[in-house]
């Protein structure tokens, strides 16, 4: 889960492997904003699976990479 | 869960943002009337729950997430802090999880080049960076620490 400066550094660096999923940084900012928020407060609960899915879906990161298990 | 795993949790949650780095067993306990076995054994239930992450070889924290407690190669400064997150993703969420802007430092994973990237109402400001995710979501907790 890294940062790369464009698609030619991240083809450069996979080296023909298998790529996996490529967002932009504010669609990044905006899943961790949505993911991590809740974590602090004394009275969190974990949350369920179709919650977390929930959120990725919202964002649009849908299909089978994005499908938590 | 139970109550005193979620106790536990967020002890060491509360201590971690407090001292800036991840609290250790005995300190987690003298701040809930604990033994350290009693938070060891906490921390293993929630290691196994994914709630938490532990070092396998010493059962010391290593990741309270989004927050690591080693150093990695994501150094974010936020509340007047530098922290270290466990990938990008956990470098933006170290700011949505203390509700503050913040700066990560960074390098682009294939070049090396230094990248900074200032957060400021949950935006970054450099549009053109791009994340990679190499591992699908089914697969993440396989090995949390490669992901």
């Amino acid at each position: 889960m890294n940062l790369f400066r464009s698609e030619e550094h991240i083809e450069r660096w996979l080296g023909g492997r298998e790529p996996g999923a490529t967002v932009s940084v504010g669609m990044l900012s905006e899943l961790a904003h949505a993911w991590w928020s809740d974590r602090l407060p004394p009275e969190w609960q974990p949350r369920a699976r179709e919650l977390n899915q929930a959120i990725l879906d919202r964002l649009g990161l849908t299909g089978p990479f994005w499908q938590l298990a | 869960m139970d109550d005193l795993d979620l106790r536990i949790r967020a002890a060491t949650y509360r201590l971690f943002v407090e001292l800036g780095r991840a609290p250790t067993a005995i300190e987690v306990a003298g701040s809930g009337d604990l033994s350290e076995a009693d938070v060891v054994s906490g921390w293993l239930r929630l290691h196994e729950q994914h709630a938490l992450v532990l070092n396998p070889a010493t059962a010391e924290i290593r990741m309270a997430n989004p927050f690591s407690a080693v150093p990695t190669a994501y150094r974010v400064r936020a509340d007047d802090r530098w922290w270290y997150a466990n990938c990008a993703w956990d470098a933006f969420g170290i700011c949505a999880a203390l509700h503050v802007d913040g700066r990560i430092e960074t390098s682009c994973h294939d070049c090396g080049e230094a990248l900074t990237v200032e957060v400021r109402d949950e935006c970054p400001d450099d549009e053109s960076l791009l994340f990679h995710c190499l591992v699908p979501a089914a697969r993440w907790w396989d090995d949390i620490v490669f992901t």
